[in-house]
């Protein structure tokens, strides 16, 4: 996928105010709680089926460290 | 209990539904007739005698009437027990009409077109019972279980509704509302969620959570002529986590 399509995505579907960038500490935006991270772990389970598990949430700050849950090679 | 009981269970090859055959087989005077789609998880129960292997995916709805007419055309059953089920967790802003179709094929529609053909003489005694696995779940509400709330609800509008369809052949529908239970479904759901997550539903349970054969002696009593008397209703078994 392409990062900015993911980019994208992700303000859209997480109904998110602003623009995202790969640095932006998603943990740090105001949305951010409990069912975002929920429907963050159903939409990557969708695009990418990639299963994140609740140890995996914890340790993703931005949308770097997220894309490196994912995998890199999944994005171009 | 005179003579041979037969008893079909979905979810045969795993979790509670392999726990129950596991306990049932032991009775010589039980056939078991398991339904699951791979018999890899089951190769102890595959040497009984009694025990007969139904490979069939309950996704096809539309096959199980042929199931009936070709594997059990003669077999009249006493007993029949919907173990098979999935869990997921989902936002409603995810659940499509595909989604939530999934969830409910597997877990509500394919015990309805069971029941439609066991109810039949043909394929049932009088005196049977039917026992659906529902959930505490089919009662209480959580975020993101949307789609397995809602199914495991079903279940319990369709137990009232059949029990009382079927008393004029004595035949009992019960259905389980077990919480925890230490299986694969839990297992995965547990790998899902964080550790102090984990931690804090544990600790929902005042009884600690359960293991398979707790559930299994419950479903056992409802096949048995011991709960004759007992018909249209949910038991829950929780270790008291829905009375908090």
């Amino acid at each position: 996928m392409n990062t900015e399509k993911f980019l994208e995505l992700l303000k859209e579907e997480l109904e998110l105010e602003s623009d995202l960038k790969v640095s932006t500490n998603l943990k740090e935006l105001d949305e951010w709680d409990s069912m975002v991270a929920m429907l963050l772990i159903g939409l990557v389970s969708n695009e990418f089926d990639v299963n994140l598990t609740g140890d995996d949430l914890n340790s993703i700050t931005t949308v770097q460290s997220l894309i490196e849950k994912i995998g890199p090679d999944r994005f171009e | 209990m005179l003579g041979k009981r037969n008893i079909l269970i979905t979810g045969a090859t795993s979790g509670i539904g392999k726990s129950l055959a596991s306990f049932l087989v032991r009775d010589t005077n039980i056939c078991v007739y398991g339904i699951g789609r791979s018999e890899e998880k089951i190769q102890d129960l595959l040497g009984f005698e009694n025990f007969k292997f139904l490979k069939f995916d309950l996704f096809d709805v539309g096959d199980i009437e042929n199931l009936f007419k070709s594997a059990l055309d003669t077999v009249k059953f006493d007993g029949f027990v919907h173990c098979a089920g999935l869990e997921e967790t989902l936002p409603i802003s995810l659940y499509t009409y595909d989604r939530i179709l999934q969830i409910f094929t597997l877990n509500v529609f394919s015990a309805i077109e069971i029941l439609r053909n066991l109810s039949k003489k043909k394929y049932s005694v009088d005196g049977a019972s039917f026992v659906l696995l529902s959930s505490v779940m089919g009662e209480l509400g959580q975020p993101g279980k949307v789609g397995y709330c809602a199914s495991k609800s079903a279940l319990l509008g369709l137990t009232r509704s059949l029990a009382l369809e079927l008393t004029k052949r004595k035949i009992r529908v019960n259905s389980i509302s077990p919480g925890i239970v230490n299986t694969p479904l839990t297992r995965k759901l547990f790998e899902q969620i964080e550790e102090d997550n984990r931690k804090r539903i544990v600790e929902m349970h005042p009884a600690g959570i359960g293991e398979s054969e707790d559930v299994v002696y419950l479903i056992d009593y409802l096949l048995s002529d011991h709960s004759k008397w007992v018909t249209g209703q949910n038991i829950k078994i929780d270790g008291g986590y829905s009375i908090q």
